[in-house]
């Protein structure tokens, strides 16, 4: 049954769990040029996420970040569909400051949709220190909005000193470190714990033995947050590792959805998942 | 049925690897005794079990060493590594054969990247012959693209062979196994890091749910993703089952002494 415990074995028996109704903090949604999706529809992935008991989902489109041509109005009609379910990060391509420019006008334009910013710095080319990125970080730091951002071990354009220096120039963002520095674990570990701002986002991680561990050893509890690259990764595949980890369950409640529930400010999003 | 379901793991490992990963804490699991307590808490019976030693040191001091460990304990069943013949080092091919038998090996694993050889008829053409004629699997690491190139290469000569194709890149792989799966009736994947939403299921409609094997990646991966993704897949319950443990039990039963 995976692991010992009350979670365990409800996700085990329904592969849900109407006490613990995850949250998902790093989503995408449709094609991308480099994998087949069997499942990359608004309406496939929200089946997905009931299968799975994901209430949730906080996503950028594929399309928001890969093809400029569409932009952020591929974020702005799935939210609008299923707003019980779905939040969307703005997406900011670095290379069209203009269409920064005029996605941030609009952020108001479309109350619901947006939680935050998402930055994808590795695919686009630019460091987060770029000056590109400057209005972005300043608008999200002058609001308190969440900035994920995809974070690298080794990378010059998202590793630790990148991420030191945005933390440490924008302290009002809130910064989830998606992937968590990827592979550089100490680093991760010592940026968590100095900036109050920063949060570690999971996805791609709990499919190691290890990092789990480390950063609920470290105290890092409550600001670590679930996440899938959904529709890359199989929810139930995180989750199941999670299980998997030598934890406790009220560690993994605040992992699936209470964290999560804290930086949204919601306790409720008005969606029931039934054992 | 979900709780029914009995596991056997074609993707275990056992031994130190060389470059142990940074920052977190010793891996579990470096001990076939650990490995026991792992598929104990987690409820797998049993386990294909390759050592890191194979992959990472020396394929002959690793095979040794996995014979060792495995000694006595029914539920691993061992993965020798491969090598080419030529340089002598698997001394008289029967032979050495023989005692992987013997030795409860009922898979061989190619670590050719590591081994620096191609995956080509002149070069492991006597042992695929041998493979071939046992019915014995042969386990192909597909983390790279290289890697694809050779295992294409090494089935466009040997269409008949057993391959299970292991360390799936996480990133969704199907543009380069599905072709495989389309024209070699005796390749599978083994699932570990195939963990794509969805992809199970689309494979199993497509190629069957025979052509799939539960796998861990155990200890780089913990038990409980894939046991999850699989235990709620949408597939039928005797398909799950199949790709548990049945499809690698057949696969072994197949094995000619």
């Amino acid at each position: 049954m995976i692991a010992e415990g009350p979670l365990a074995e409800a996700f085990w028996r329904h592969g849900r769990c109407a006490a613990c109704p995850v949250i998902d903090m790093h989503g995408h949604m449709g094609r991308w040029r480099g994998i087949w999706f069997p499942r990359p529809s608004t309406e496939a992935m929200i089946r997905t996420m009931d299968s799975c008991g994901v209430r949730l989902l906080v996503f950028c489109h594929h399309h928001a970040l890969f093809a400029p041509d569409v932009g952020n109005d591929a974020n702005i009609e799935a939210v609008r569909k299923y707003p019980d379910r779905l939040r969307a990060y703005m997406g900011i391509n670095p290379n069209y400051p203009a269409a920064i420019a005029a996605d941030l006008r609009r952020y108001d334009d479309h109350p619901g949709v947006f939680v935050g910013l998402k930055l994808l710095a590795s695919y686009h080319g630019l460091p987060w220190d770029h000056p590109h990125f400057a209005p972005a970080w300043e608008f999200a730091n002058a609001r308190r909005l969440i900035v994920l951002g995809h974070t690298w071990g080794g990378s010059r354009i998202d590793g630790a000193e990148q991420v030191r220096q945005a933390a440490r120039r924008y302290p009002d963002v809130r910064l989830l470190l998606g992937h968590c520095i990827h592979g550089a674990w100490d680093d991760a570990v010592a940026i968590a714990r100095e900036f109050p701002n920063v949060h570690l986002e999971l996805t791609a991680v709990p499919r190691y033995q290890g990092p789990i561990e480390r950063f609920v050893a470290e105290g890092l509890t409550r600001k670590m947050l679930f996440g899938t690259d959904l529709p890359w990764f199989d929810p139930h595949h995180a989750i199941g590792a999670i299980l998997s980890a030598d934890i406790r369950d009220d560690d993994r409640h605040d992992i699936l959805h209470r964290n999560a529930e804290r930086l949204l400010g919601i306790a409720d999003c008005g969606f029931r998942i039934a054992d | 049925m979900t709780n029914d379901l009995e596991f056997f793991d074609a993707c275990a490992c056992i031994g130190l690897p060389a470059a142990a990963p940074v920052g977190v804490p010793d891996p579990p699991g470096a001990s076939a005794e650990e490995l026991l307590a792992a598929m104990d808490r987690a409820g797998i019976a049993k386990a294909l079990v390759w050592h890191a030693a194979q992959r990472d040191g020396d394929p002959l001091l690793g095979n040794d060493l996995l014979a060792e460990a495995l000694a006595g304990r029914d539920r691993l069943v061992g993965v020798w590594a491969i090598l080419p013949t030529q340089c002598g080092e698997l001394g008289d091919l029967d032979e050495w054969l023989g005692r992987a038998m013997a030795g409860n090996v009922r898979a061989f694993k190619a670590f050719c990247e590591q081994g620096r050889y191609l995956l080509r008829g002149e070069v492991i053409g006597d042992v695929v012959e041998r493979l071939l004629a046992a019915r014995l699997p042969l386990i192909l690491p597909v983390a790279t693209e290289p890697a694809w190139r050779d295992a294409y290469d090494l089935l466009a000569e040997f269409p008949e062979l057993t391959v299970i194709l292991t360390d799936l890149p996480s990133w969704g792989a199907d543009r380069y196994f599905r072709p495989l799966l389309g024209r070699y009736p005796n390749v599978h994947v083994e699932i570990s890091g195939y963990i794509v939403d969805g992809g199970l299921e689309a494979l199993v409609a497509d190629y069957g749910a025979a052509r799939a094997l539960f796998g861990s990646n155990y200890p780089v991966m913990p038990h409980g993703g894939m046991m999850l993704t699989l235990a709620h897949a949408e597939i039928d319950d005797a398909d799950k089952q199949a790709i548990a443990a049945g499809n690698l039990q057949r696969l072994i039963a197949k094995v000619r002494a």
